[in-house]
């Protein structure tokens, strides 16, 4: 070997920090969650429309001071049944009140109620699925409660809870939760069932991880796909339910506006006024659509296997 | 070890099925105020206001529920006295040494004591807890009829028999004497053609609405006008009538028409009628609804799955989609505006009526609409999972064509998760849909239970949910069973060595 070419090498002096440096590419898991979300154009584009409408739909309300009870125009016979136009985007009803003002004050209630019923149902129902589904011991036990609470006549239950607790909001959220959850639970259940007993999950217990940690750290990570496929279909549920519920005149009561109100007390012009009830309803498709759309493609995301 | 878990798994939903009845009967009879029954009640508005009438309708009539015990003075001195005695009148009276008897006695049996508001007489009343409430119910549940069934005074010699015999329109029959049913088995030319009346289910009597009628009566008797025809009674008299002699009851006090009809004291009956029962029609439609969402949801789904990402998939997508988001309010009402305009077809079942194949269309379609969506869903996800798994891309190295890989191994394994599904879909049938019936006026289940609670109809609200949460949990049971049969790799016990 020449010597001369050796002076070209240097002596690198052992760095201990830089050895434990792992030279793979920087790999974070939100940074990839936001990133392939916004890969997609059309997902961009709805999740701005569903911000847009949300938005919108809360604050709109605060101007208008729309309520159902307030009908300054119920004996002017020129200002019912307007068609929509200028000057009445969305035309006027059968007391004479505006119905654009109507209907977005009917969505704000309906996507508070939706959002929160939602996220308690997540909170109890996710938990307890995750153990249930764990345990078999408990699995025997918790299958009849499952009989039980999903048997219970829930029309019945929704009455009686009108009765003691009034119509209104809180009575509303109560009545779409309490026996909701379990459902959650039990769709959680047979998720972390399927994993429970894969290989990785048997070698994390061989090691004495305690069942808390593995339901956490193994089990929850894997299912956020999954749950957030969930919650994507559980709002637009939770707002026909409660256009159903509104149906059955078991709603927020006359006084307080809601799409399920709004559409249920517009339903019966449906004949001589279409645009009474299919304003409203395309109202709700969008909001329920656009929020289908965003969580789909967000559970896409938040699935790991797509970030490679 | 299949037995005896599907054993232990009936005992268990037994005892769910008691716990939910504990709960139905708490709410019903404790949590709704007990004033609202009388909402509905027709005798109860002809009562003066503060009467004493009222007051002893009100309580009568909370007793005859089971909702209290109610002692009047009069029963408590009938006990004492002779009816129309002048000392019976003077003991009911309030400053009576009776009444302060009835007062001391009843207070120290834990009952409430009051007096009638215009008579001032007393009266005293205490609520019947839930849990005998319910005893008393599940009692009575179950009548078994048998030639000792009735007890009539005015007919002492009343035989008590069996025998074998014919009923008049020609079917063999179990002819009882002494029962409660004249005919306990008896073969016709109607529906499932073997009938019978031995063992029946005692719901109770409906009210305030259908009142005096029984409830399973009322869910299972068929509606509309009476189908009459030419008809022979076995005294010789000849008549139009639509009578259905199976359903012949014993009647105590018979009239000059009964005695010209019949031979013996069964002269009770129900008639034919031209439309199915509340129970028929929402099955019927639910079974229509149901055969229409398999025949076209699995193929559909299937389709998706092998186009997956194609246009046929997309198409699939944003109708799943669709029915997702918008409220079945509205696409119900959107589809029957379709259905009106462009194909010309009734926009309510009654129009034309269950005799006629176009009311049925619109309502059935309607209904399974939403079932199409959701088995194409879920045919696409599980086909999607099979397509990807490794015996799949074996079978394809092995030199198997997508046909065959498709029908003989793909459809087989998809097919196992849906398969579990169909007794539950079987069993919703019966409960009626609830907004698809009210917006074609359907005269099915599905308003019943609705209307049985706006109108406080106690006895329907615990027999519905007594039958729904049954049909239901067994329905469960079943479909676990079917995935065992599908699947013979599944089962239900747990396997020994394996925690």
């Amino acid at each position: 070997m020449d010597t001369e070419n050796t002076n070209l090498f240097e002596f690198a002096a052992f760095d201990e920090l830089e050895s434990e440096h792992i030279a793979a590419p920087r790999y974070s898991y939100w940074k990839s969650v936001w990133r392939t979300f916004f890969k997609n154009k059309f997902t961009v584009a709805v999740a701005i429309l569903l911000i847009f409408i949300v938005a919108f739909a809360l604050i709109q309300p605060m101007k208008s001071g729309y309520s159902p009870t307030v009908t300054p125009n119920i004996n002017n016979a020129d200002m019912k049944f307007l068609k929509p136009g200028p000057g009445h985007i969305f035309g006027t009803d059968h007391v004479g009140n505006e119905v654009f003002d109507a209907v977005w004050a009917g969505a704000r209630n309906s996507i508070i109620i939706s959002f929160i019923c939602t996220a308690i149902n997540m909170l109890v129902g996710i938990p307890i699925g995750a153990l249930w589904g764990f345990s078999k011991k408990m699995d025997k036990w918790m299958i009849e409660v499952y009989n039980i609470i999903s048997n219970i006549p829930f029309l019945l239950l929704a009455m009686i809870l009108s009765y003691v607790l009034g119509a209104g909001m809180r009575s509303l959220i109560i009545t779409m939760t309490c026996t909701e959850w379990i459902f959650v639970a039990y769709f959680i259940r047979t998720q972390v069932m399927i994993i429970r007993d894969r290989e990785y999950n048997l070698a994390s217990k061989c090691l004495g991880t305690r069942t808390g940690t593995m339901i956490v750290k193994n089990i929850l990570p894997y299912l956020i796909s999954v749950i957030m496929t969930y919650i994507s279909r559980q709002i637009p549920n939770l707002i026909s339910y409660e256009v159903f519920l509104s149906y059955m005149g078991l709603g927020l009561g006359t006084t307080n506006a809601s799409l399920g109100q709004t559409i249920s007390m517009y339903t019966s012009y449906m004949k001589g006024y279409p645009h009474l009830f299919w304003i409203p309803v395309s109202v709700l498709a969008i909001i329920s659509i656009s929020l289908y759309i965003v969580g789909q493609k967000l559970a896409d995301a938040a699935d790991p296997r797509t970030h490679m | 070890m299949q037995k005896n878990y599907i054993w232990k798994r009936l005992l268990r939903s037994l005892i769910s099925i008691l716990i939910i009845m504990v709960i139905v009967f708490t709410m019903v009879y404790t949590m709704v105020p007990r004033d609202n029954i009388f909402f509905e009640d027709s005798t109860y508005r002809k009562l003066a206001s503060k009467s004493d009438d009222k007051t002893e309708y009100v309580y009568s009539t909370w007793e005859k529920l089971g909702y209290l015990d109610y002692e009047r003075i009069n029963d408590y001195c009938l006990t004492l006295y002779e009816a129309g005695s002048p000392e019976m009148s003077a003991a009911v009276e309030p400053d009576s040494p009776e009444s302060r008897e009835f007062v001391e006695l009843y207070t120290s049996r834990g009952y409430t004591v009051e007096q009638y508001l215009g008579s001032g007489r007393y009266f005293a009343y205490k609520d019947v807890p839930v849990i005998r409430r319910m005893l008393s119910w599940l009692s009575q549940l179950v009548k078994i009829d048998t030639p000792y069934a009735v007890k009539d005074e005015t007919n002492p010699d009343l035989v008590r028999k069996l025998s074998f015999g014919r009923t008049p329109t020609g079917g063999v029959a179990l002819i009882g004497s002494g029962s409660l049913h004249k005919y306990l088995l008896y073969t016709d030319s109607h529906f499932p053609w073997i009938h019978q009346n031995i063992i029946k289910l005692n719901f109770g009597t409906s009210y305030p609405t259908y009142q005096g009628l029984e409830v399973l009566r009322v869910l299972f008797q068929s509606q509309g006008g009476e189908v009459k025809r030419h008809v022979v009674f076995e005294t010789g008299y000849e008549t139009d009538s639509g009578i259905n002699f199976g359903t012949l009851k014993y009647k105590s006090i018979l009239d000059r028409m009964d005695r010209k009809k019949f031979v013996d004291n069964y002269a009770n009956y129900e008639t034919f009628k031209e439309q199915p029962s509340m129970i028929g029609t929402s099955f019927i439609m639910g079974i229509f609804a149901m055969a229409l969402a398999y025949f076209l949801g699995l193929p559909i789904g299937v389709l998706m799955a092998r186009r997956k990402d194609r246009l046929a998939d997309k198409l699939g997508m944003v109708y799943i989609i669709f029915i997702i988001a918008v409220p079945s309010l509205a696409y119900i009402y959107l589809f029957r505006y379709l259905g009106t305009t462009l194909l010309n077809l009734p926009s309510v079942f009654t129009t034309y009526g269950p005799g006629d194949v176009r009311s049925w269309i619109l309502p059935i379609i309607s209904l399974a609409l939403p079932s199409i969506a959701s088995l194409m869903l879920w045919t696409r996800r599980y086909v999607v999972d099979q397509m990807n798994s490794d015996y799949v891309k074996f079978a394809k190295s092995k030199g198997l064509n997508q046909r065959e890989i498709f029908n003989n191994h793909i459809f087989k394994n998809a097919i196992i998760p849906i398969a579990q599904g169909i007794p539950a879909s079987l069993a919703g049938c019966i409960t009626g849909a609830i907004i698809t019936e009210s917006i074609y006026s359907v005269g099915g289940m599905g308003k019943m239970l609705p209307n049985a609670i706006n109108q406080y109809n106690n006895v329907m609200i615990v027999a519905l949910a007594f039958m729904f949460s049954t049909v239901s949990v067994l329905s469960v049971l079943a479909g676990d069973i079917v995935l065992t049969k599908v699947d013979p790799r599944i089962s239900l016990s747990e396997k020994a060595g394996r925690s």
